[in-house]
């Protein structure tokens, strides 16, 4: 197999590009002031702002953080003295803990200026609104416990699961389906991971089970995904496995996941979607053939079932000026942007 | 039992049977009209059910087709892209206050579930059949839902638009809540069973109790069979309840379940219980003033019957004039006159037997005094006439026929003396001058009296008496004539000679004396006229000596008795107490 010559190299080659220019733009650009407001679901009950991660963290390149209401509200001010010059901006406010309903009403309305935008509420969105779009870089898997130990269980589910479905209806075909741990754009061989349902192969797997075996429990990080746990759900019920759902916690028998793709190098990247999963660390790869080998190696098992490859997907306020906020790996950079109305 | 009682416990028996045939015959009248007003009540009930129930489902078909009319609808038939829809039926469903609703592509694929919102994409076939969903209505189905099973009713509506069709399928759950949602009328629930499973499970029964179960469970099954409506009164007394079951067909006539319509029996058994007591007290009321009444009449109707009665007695007792009033023209006043006439003719009868008796004991007497003197008198008439002839014909003769004929004549006299003694005795026989007796000393003593007498009749006596014996209260002088009497009569019972037995035996509070001879005994005929005066077996007695006998035992307030048989002897007995 010829990997050196599949889109992953092109995609990847014109993701830092991209990054390339957003930074030497940012470096040029006037100073027009003014607080960029911003919504989040996520909610940081920390008693000290996040240091690593994305979306937050990613303001300390060029803000300080002025202000801390753990779980509540974040403000970080324009540092004069940032890598590459202050930002246009002085204040960046964040509300923290925000349902996406909320944030995109609040949107509507112009009492914010970013906001997360789910599938649905990317749908609603009036015609010609500023989004913000990542690369796929979010994975949703799902990941068994050691505890379920009968490998036809894994792989029955994981042939039950109609990915497409899924990605059409709930996903509203943001990202994309994918049996892979890297995304398609990344590694460039993702489509080499049948991710085709086959609920006939499925049942014949479980047939003969008992019932107890059969029955699986389904955790779920975010409520946001509860719909996708139960069309698994659903799915497996077609297979003859009994998947009951349930939150996050209650030691379920597998969990449905999210991680994040952490770097534009496929086999950081995939170290690190390992690490995060609990599968094990693969062996360093410097070319695509022996990647390939090694994730085929991670998802052997069945512990861990990709399912989708999500970008992240903001919705923007046009008094927003500048280039897109965020990087092909979904990273803040609000250093770049000015909001209309703002200090002169 | 008196005859008052008797006809009182008559009279008594029919009252009651009266009166408890009259309360069985209301109560069981008013039992069956109050049972044909429940009857009429409960198919009432149920009709309203069925209106309210029919009412429901046209609120789902208004519903239905309200979405189905809607902007809303049309815009998702028309769409060529239904992925944006798929979360729709539940704002749609909870806007027209439904629990289901489906929406469902020309194709059968669903667009949207309120009900199982995963369920997008999956088919349902049964939309596409040829049917015409509007003109149906509301009806029956088994809907698969992600906790299990259920029966809902729902209805179907139909959207078009640009040649693209958009079902809609609504309604809600046959659950405890829909059922509970129903405006009942007062003493009415209503249980569901969903027939989803084969056979009877008694978790399908919606809206009962645990003890519902095995009661209606029969209903069920019957209805499960049958496939048709069934009313069955179920339990007992005020817990009763009528079940109607109703069964509920899906839209291809399948059997989906059992709607059990029940209402309470509570009010008519109170109404019963009340008309059962009220009737009982009455009848209770009614038996008593029965009795009461029968009590009277009985007593009226058996005075005049009493007074015959204590008539009678008296009559047995020796009033023979005792009369009884005859206070009216009935029965018993013709019976009391007719008792009346009796007792005249009965007093009548005996004076004329009083009359009759006396002139036949003057005549006996007579008799016996003419038989009893003749004796005598013949020798002497001879004796006279024999004295007359030697002094005319043998003058030398007369002092010695003289001598003989006087010794002749005193013995006769003397014999005619000792009659005329006898005769009264009897007839001044005294009142019994009462002290105590031993009967032992009295036998010893008379016994040795009569030893030369005995000696002479060749007759062996024999004393046997009891040692225990305490003295009696009597009168010596009389029973000692008695116990004479009675061992002379044994003397003359054994002309050639026998032996004489004497024997006291002690009695509670008496004495028993026997005497016995071993002569030649009586007939029973001679037995029976044995105490009759005058009557005698012997040539010269004058049938007076056991009369007496029978007197003093009398006046003792004794009892005396003769056993015999020819050739056997005789024994009697007297029991003094």
């Amino acid at each position: 197999m010829r990997l050196m010559s599949s889109p992953w190299f092109a995609v990847r080659n014109l993701a830092l590009a991209a990054l390339a220019v957003a930074t030497a733009a940012a470096a040029t650009r006037p100073h027009y002031g003014g607080t960029l407001h911003v919504e989040i679901r996520q909610s940081f009950e920390t008693p000290d702002p996040p240091t690593t991660g994305y979306g937050m963290p990613d303001l300390a390149r060029a803000f300080a953080i002025t202000s801390w209401e753990a779980g509540r509200r974040a403000v970080y001010a324009a540092d004069e003295n940032a890598t590459g010059g202050r930002p246009y901006l002085d204040t960046v406010e964040i509300e923290m803990a925000r349902p996406l309903r909320d944030q995109s009403v609040d949107l509507e309305l112009g009492k914010t200026d970013v906001v997360e935008l789910g599938p649905s509420e990317l749908r609603r969105q009036p015609a010609g609104r500023k989004v913000w779009l990542s690369a796929p870089v979010r994975l949703v898997a799902l990941v068994f416990a050691p505890r379920v130990e009968d490998v036809r269980i894994r792989e029955a589910l994981a042939l039950a699961v109609d990915r497409a479905a899924i990605h059409n209806v709930l996903l509203q075909r943001q990202g994309e389906v994918s049996a892979a741990l890297l995304p398609q754009w990344l590694s460039g061989y993702a489509f080499l991971f049948s991710a085709a349902a086959d609920p006939a192969r499925a049942r014949t797997l479980v047939a003969g089970l008992p019932a107890a075996v059969r029955a699986i429990s389904l955790g779920v990080e975010d409520a946001a995904a509860r719909p996708i746990a139960e069309r698994i759900a659903l799915n497996a019920r077609d297979a003859g496995l009994a998947v009951s759902v349930v939150p996050q916690g209650a030691g379920a028998d597998a969990r449905l996941v999210e991680v994040r793709i952490g770097s534009l190098d496929p086999a950081l990247a995939l170290a690190g979607v390992a690490v995060s999963l609990g599968l094990p660390e693969p062996p360093r790869a410097a070319s695509p053939e022996p990647l390939y080998a090694a994730e085929r190696a991670l998802l052997e098992g069945f512990r861990v079932i990709p399912l989708f490859h999500l970008p992240d997907v903001y919705g923007v306020n046009p008094r927003v000026k500048g280039r897109p906020g965020i990087t092909p790996l979904g990273e803040w950079r609000f250093e770049s942007l000015w909001v209309e109305g703002g200090r002169p | 039992m008196t005859f008052r009682t008797r006809l009182l416990l008559v009279f008594t028996v029919a009252v009651v049977a009266s009166v408890a045939l009259v309360e069985w015959l209301v109560t069981d009248s008013t039992r069956q009209a109050f049972e044909r007003m429940e009857a009429q009540r409960a198919n009432g009930l149920v009709a309203q059910f069925r209106k309210e129930f029919a009412e429901r489902g046209q609120r789902i078909v208004r519903a239905v087709n309200g979405i189905a009319a809607s902007e809303a609808a049309v815009n998702i038939a028309i769409s060529a892209d239904d992925s944006p829809y798929y979360n729709e039926a539940a704002s749609l469903a909870s806007a027209h206050g439904l629990g289901l609703l489906e929406l469902v592509a020309g194709d059968g694929t669903i667009v949207s579930s309120a009900e199982w919102p995963a369920r997008f994409g999956y088919q349902e076939d049964w939309l596409r059949e040829p049917a015409d969903w509007e003109s149906r209505g509301a009806f029956l189905r088994r809907e698969e839902l992600p906790d299990g099973v259920t029966l809902s009713l729902v209805a179907v509506g139909t959207a078009s638009a640009g040649g693209r069709k958009l079902y809609v399928a609504g309604g809600q759950q046959l659950d405890r809540e829909f059922l509970s949602s129903l405006l009942l009328p007062e003493g009415m629930r209503v249980l569901l069973y969903r027939n989803l499973e084969p056979g009877f499970s008694p978790a399908e029964l919606v809206g009962g109790q645990a003890e519902d179960v095995p009661r209606v469970r029969p209903l069920i099954e019957q209805v499960q069979q049958r496939k048709r409506a069934i009313a069955r009164t179920l339990g007992t007394g005020a817990s009763a309840e009528t079940f109607h079951a109703l069964p509920l067909t899906g839209y291809q006539e399948d059997l989906l379940g059992v709607l059990l319509i029940s209402s309470s029996r509570r009010e008519l058994v109170e109404l019963e219980s009340v008309l059962r007591r009220t009737g009982m007290g009455v009848a209770a009321a009614g038996i008593l003033l029965g009795i009461a009444l029968s009590w009277w009449a009985t007593a009226r109707v058996t005075r005049p019957v009493l007074r015959l009665a204590e008539s009678a007695a008296r009559v047995a007792a020796g009033d023979w004039g005792a009369t009884v009033e005859s206070p009216s023209a009935g029965e018993i006043g013709q019976l009391a006159r007719a008792f009346n006439r009796m007792t005249h003719e009965l007093v009548a009868q005996r004076e004329r037997l009083v009359q009759a008796e006396r002139v036949a004991a003057w005549r006996e007497l007579a008799r016996r005094l003419a038989h009893e003197l003749k004796n005598p008198l013949f020798p002497l008439q001879i004796t006279v006439e024999n004295m007359q002839r030697a002094r005319e014909r043998y003058p030398e003769q007369f002092e010695e026929v003289f001598r003989e004929g006087a010794a002749t004549l005193l013995a006769e006299l003397a014999n005619l003396k000792q009659i005329v003694g006898r005769f009264s005795d009897f007839a001044k026989m005294p009142a019994p001058e009462m002290q105590p007796v031993s009967f032992n000393e009295l036998v010893s003593e008379t016994l040795k009296l009569f030893e030369p007498q005995l000696a002479q009749a060749r007759v062996r006596a024999n004393a046997a008496l009891d040692p225990r014996l305490r003295p009696v209260q009597a009168d010596p002088e009389q029973m000692t004539r008695v116990l004479r009497n009675l061992i002379l009569n044994a003397i003359d019972a054994m002309p050639e000679g026998g032996t004489l037995t004497v024997r006291t035996s002690a009695l509670e509070g008496g004495v028993r004396l026997e005497v016995s001879d071993t002569g030649q005994g009586l007939t029973p005929e001679e037995c029976g006229r044995l105490f009759t005066p005058y009557y005698t077996t012997k040539a010269h007695g004058t049938g007076l000596g056991l009369a007496i006998v029978q007197s003093v035992v009398s006046d003792h307030h004794g009892r005396i008795s003769v056993e015999s048989a020819p050739g056997k002897g005789a024994t009697f007995r007297i029991d003094l107490a």
